[in-house]
């Protein structure tokens, strides 16, 4: 190679005009205001986000510091079938068993937390690396992987989740979690394929390949920051699946009354006829808002931080680039 | 010999086949040959302008020269060392594929697409750095990319490091880019037409910024354009060759002033006359050189000469057989029978016009 | 009712008289104007190239000549269209719609850059005719005739043409097909924005001949809009160069190529690449072109031009700046000095000749 004219020699003609680089600490600061405090700042900036966080780390604190301060519902914890606002001792109201509800709910969070938790990171990684593989890869490895994903796809998800309980009948929150996510990776690794499909082939994919820039850093630098809004997204969608997914099981009497569950109480509540009458109201509407919530809070989340991912609005928020720069139209 | 030339093309030939057929009336013969027997020297430090229409290869060729699309037929050699053996492992590696890689790189069209909107400049610019010298620690390369941003004009360089594409203009974007290319310490750059999305007047601008940065990073160009004004500026500044595609074939080539000044080939010759000039004295014939508008499907192309179905000197021979490109003398070749004094071409009838496609009735051909 | 005598070079019979026409953008950075009280009078049966860099304004002014600009862009001023046969009509008295659209097409046709976005994907060509013109009332029998007529004098293959839907013609088949269609329906004048920007070189100096003929067998007004000046210098009669959203030079074609007024004009005739100029003289020009929310102030072009002082800071100089009696008028201060100071590279050339 011609090593001769080095670009290195040339350094000493322009090191008068060029300015000195910047100090450890300059470059410290500024990369954790790229990476962290502007995005941070991006996300922030939309009441979607602020309010899907806030929602989430209620139900993170009632998880963990919730279920040191209340007590595990216990049968006789208060009169039997007492509604909502009575009794101080059980603010929520009680069961036919006289088992707080507050006390039900706050202690269905954590294994609640862990299975979405499992479940939403399981599916959602399993989809991206399978998805960006076969996309990028092409050839035979897309062959095998799309054949794999399409099987997944095919297979009935509900039946073949309620086969497997039965058959295994799992006990471990992390477990069921991505026992529920069996097969709804496959969606979304379709999707990130057909993505990772057009991205390779844009102009900038293609000078990194031609730099001979290896696989794994055109992966992590060219396509994975383009393919993240989707990632995100379908994050949210895996998660609300579990909630619902692992609610309905739980309800249908699928899986076992280890732990509680939210969808225990459901099934408690409609086999004590609470549908039928008033008294047995909060029963029924504590574990749905408590439901509902969680799944809410997600969707302003994922939506409030989709934002976080365009360029455009990033460089907005970060306050080392100077922003006069013409925009394009 | 070959050793001297930084890449080396030897009867390239780059076939597609293609199953989709988008025009109903298309033959069944699917496959497009995109190059068809291509041979191209580029030496060190040199220019060499491509220029055609759609369809007649040129990006492939392109491609092909700096290792990125294998050909189906012939050789791509870099520094004696073909490229596709390298790539394989086979036979005695004296060049690791990794290194040829390198040396070998590119510069595209669209200012817009070609840098990641994700990643800021200096992160874009830093990606050729860790690859080239990767002892090279965080300050070393951020002084560098500092550098290199002043040499191209783009004052001051702390501030123009730190912007997203978005925030660069089309021709802040293609210098980048340029940058980019040049850091990797290249032998050759393809610059596909490079200045095509570019506003007229910061074409200049431009192709200067090429020309002066050659010098000091001693690389080629291999400059692909469909604008014979760009290309003869470009070749002309650095005393460089003009090659003229059609329909995968290679029909002149030579030094461009002396293509410009005297073209041996018809196809030529129409290029020339279908460039618009400026100067009003320019405006001489007005009827097409040629006797049909439109190019030929590529899957199909013409028998012999590919250009004879719109060639306003074709004859009989020029349906035989493609000509073999003539050598005029410094440099200078064309695949042209009319080259030839001997060729039985000067013995053979004159194709007839064929009236519908044509130019119209009462409309001769030019000349 | 007259119009108010145009600061302009002065034109006989106007057939479209454009006073005042501002486009404006209302962003959250600020109102961007992407036309600047923009005056201009279109000759009858002439060919008007108008020039400009993108980011100058000119197709905005091609929307602004139809009365289409997009929402929510905010066109203001008045354009005067003077027809053949028939009463002249103030195109932007939004009163008139019925009027409006019927002399949209018919006698004002628009080609724009493109042809494959301008034709419906579903429909054969032949359909597309058919439904222009019955539409606008034509008698659709008359008019494929006449639509037959068209394709074969733009060497297309009528039968073939008009059974093919738009994807499966080539670009060059494509654009000439839009133009037949643009040209069916018998207007007056023909916009056309680019229309040869997608095609290859021999397919777009074909197609500039064939309007050149069509022109003049039709007798039809052209307003040719493109960045392309060597483009639309062999065909234009006039040209009117746009720079920062107004027009700062306008004449005859020889007279704006070989005796450019303005500098700008003069410095994009050296920069622009181009067979016949040496390239030793070539200069680019320094700078770039202001953003529609931050034109400077006074002249547009004074950040960039050697010759700026403080009146050009100050003062926006009007079109009529120079001497417009020869019909070639330009918006400069310092007319006189220009010739001086930034030499034409390729005055030299043809001079010489």
């Amino acid at each position: 190679m011609a090593e001769k004219n080095s670009s290195f020699s040339q350094s000493d003609d322009y090191a008068s005009g060029a300015g000195k680089a910047a100090s450890k600490e300059e470059i410290y600061r500024e990369w954790v205001d790229m990476a962290l405090l502007a995005p941070l700042r991006v996300a922030w900036n939309d009441w979607r986000t602020q309010v899907g966080s806030l929602i989430i780390l209620f139900y993170v604190l009632m998880g963990t510091v919730g279920v040191a301060l209340v007590d595990p519902p216990t049968e006789g914890q208060g009169p039997r079938l007492t509604t909502a606002f009575q009794d101080w001792s059980v603010p929520l109201g009680t069961n036919n068993l006289g088992e707080s509800i507050l006390s039900a709910t706050v202690h269905a969070t954590p294994p609640m937390l862990q299975m979405i938790a499992a479940g939403a990171v399981f599916s959602t990684a399993v989809a991206t690396v399978i998805g960006t593989v076969s996309g990028y890869k092409g050839g035979a490895v897309d062959r095998v992987l799309t054949t794999l994903t399409d099987i997944a796809m095919t297979i009935p998800g509900l039946p073949l989740i309620i086969l497997l309980a039965a058959m295994f009948n799992p006990t471990n929150p992390a477990v069921i979690g991505i026992l529920l996510t069996i097969n709804a990776w496959a969606g979304l690794a379709r999707s990130i394929r057909s993505q990772v499909l057009s991205l390779r082939d844009h102009s900038y994919v293609e000078a990194s390949r031609i730099m001979g820039a290896p696989t794994r850093r055109i992966l992590k630098d060219d396509i994975l920051p383009n393919i993240m809004p989707y990632v995100l997204i379908n994050f949210v969608n895996s998660a609300r699946g579990v909630i619902f997914g692992s609610v309905g099981l739980y309800y249908l009497g699928l899986l076992g009354g280890v732990h509680e569950n939210w969808g225990i109480m459901l099934d408690g509540a409609y086999s004590n006829g609470a549908i039928y009458s008033l008294k047995g109201l909060h029963w029924l509407t504590v574990p749905m808002i408590a439901i509902v919530g969680i799944s809410f809070g997600l969707v302003l989340f994922a939506q409030g931080t989709e934002k976080l991912f365009n360029p455009r609005i990033r460089a907005r928020h970060a306050e080392t680039v100077e922003d006069t720069a013409p925009y394009q139209e | 010999m070959s050793e001297d030339h930084v890449v080396s093309m030897e009867n390239v030939e780059v076939h597609f086949e293609t199953d989709s057929s988008v025009l109903p009336f298309g033959p069944d013969g699917d496959v497009v040959k995109a190059v068809d027997g291509v041979s191209l020297d580029i030496p060190e430090n040199d220019v060499v302008a491509l220029v055609g229409e759609s369809g007649c290869g040129k990006t492939t060729l392109g491609k092909t020269a700096i290792g990125t699309q294998r050909p189906t037929g012939g050789s791509v050699k870099y520094r004696g060392q073909d490229v596709w053996d390298a790539n394989d492992g086979t036979g005695d590696v004296d060049i690791p594929f990794e290194e040829i890689r390198q040396s070998l790189q590119i510069i595209h069209q669209d200012p817009g697409a070609s840098l990641n909107p994700n990643k800021t400049v200096q992160h874009s610019l830093g990606a050729p750095l860790r690859l080239r010298h990767p002892e090279m620690d965080t300050f070393e390369r951020r002084e560098r990319i500092y550098e290199m941003l002043s040499r191209v004009g783009m004052e001051p360089p702390e501030d123009y490091a730190k912007r997203f594409p978005h925030q660069l203009s089309g021709g802040e974007q293609q210098r980048v880019a340029l940058i980019r290319a040049l850091l990797m310490n290249p032998d050759l750059i393809l610059a596909d037409e490079a200045v095509s999305a570019l506003d007229v007047s910061l074409r200049i601008d431009m192709m200067d910024l090429m020309l002066d940065l050659q010098d000091s990073f001693d690389t080629s160009f291999l400059f692909i354009s469909h604008n014979l004004s760009n290309a003869s500026y470009i070749a002309g500044k650095a005393d460089g060759r003009i090659g003229i595609m059609y329909l995968g074939e290679l029909v002149e080539i030579g030094p461009i002033d002396e293509v410009l000044e005297d073209p041996q080939h018809p196809y030529t010759k129409a290029l020339m006359w279908a460039t618009p000039n400026l100067n009003p004295k320019a405006a001489d014939r007005t009827a097409s050189p040629l006797r049909k508008i439109d190019v030929p499907d590529p899957r199909n192309p013409p028998e012999g000469c590919r250009f004879h179905t719109r060639c306003p000197e074709a004859r009989e021979a020029c349906t035989t057989a493609m000509p073999e490109p003539e050598d005029l003398g410094n440099g200078h070749e064309v695949a042209c029978y009319r080259a030839d004094d001997t060729h039985e071409y000067w013995n053979s009838r004159e194709l007839a016009d064929e009236g519908v496609d044509g130019l119209g009735p009462g409309e001769s051909t030019a000349d | 009712m007259t119009m108010q005598q145009t600061h302009t070079a002065a034109v006989e019979d106007p057939i479209f008289e454009v006073r005042d026409i501002s486009v404006s953008f209302d962003m959250d950075r600020g109102e961007s104007r992407v036309l600047d009280r923009v005056d201009m009078d279109i000759q009858r049966g002439e060919i008007l190239g108008v020039v400009g860099e993108s980011g100058s304004g000119k197709s905005m002014f091609a929307s602004a000549l139809l009365d289409a600009v997009v929402d929510p862009g905010v066109l203001t001023g008045d354009i005067r269209f003077n027809p053949e046969d028939g009463r002249s009509v103030d195109l932007l008295d939004r009163s008139d719609d019925e009027d409006i659209k019927d002399i949209r097409w018919r006698q004002i046709a628009m080609v724009f850059q493109g042809a494959m976005s301008s034709f419906n994907p579903t429909m054969t060509i032949e359909e597309h005719f058919r439904e222009t013109l019955s539409i606008h009332g034509y008698d659709v029998d008359e008019g494929m005739e006449r639509a037959r007529d068209l394709l074969s004098d733009l060497y297309l293959e009528a039968d073939q043409v008009l059974g093919s839907h738009p994807h499966e013609l080539s670009g060059g088949m494509s654009q000439r097909a839009l133009i037949a269609l643009a040209l069916v329906l018998e207007p007056e004048v023909l916009v056309m924005d680019e229309p040869t920007a997608a095609l290859d070189l021999l397919m777009q100096r074909s197609i500039i001949e064939l309007i050149k003929e069509i022109a003049t067998e039709r007798d039809l007004t052209i307003v040719f809009i493109t960045h392309d000046l060597p483009l639309v210098a062999n065909l234009a009669d006039r040209l009117a160069v746009l720079y920062a959203f107004e027009f700062v030079e306008v004449g005859p074609s020889d007279d704006v190529l070989t005796g450019a007024k303005h500098p700008y004009t003069r410095a994009l005739l050296n920069a622009t690449p181009n067979l016949d100029t040496p390239r030793e003289e070539m200069r680019p020009i320094e700078g770039s072109a202001p953003d529609p929310v931050n034109v400077p102030d006074g002249c547009s072009y004074h950040p960039r031009c050697p010759l700026a002082d403080d009146l050009c800071v100050r003062e926006d100089p009007p079109l009529d700046s120079s001497d417009p009696t020869d019909g070639h008028a330009a918006a400069c201060h310092h007319v006189e000095r220009v010739p001086d100071e930034v030499p034409l590279t390729l005055q030299e050339v043809t001079v010489d000749e």
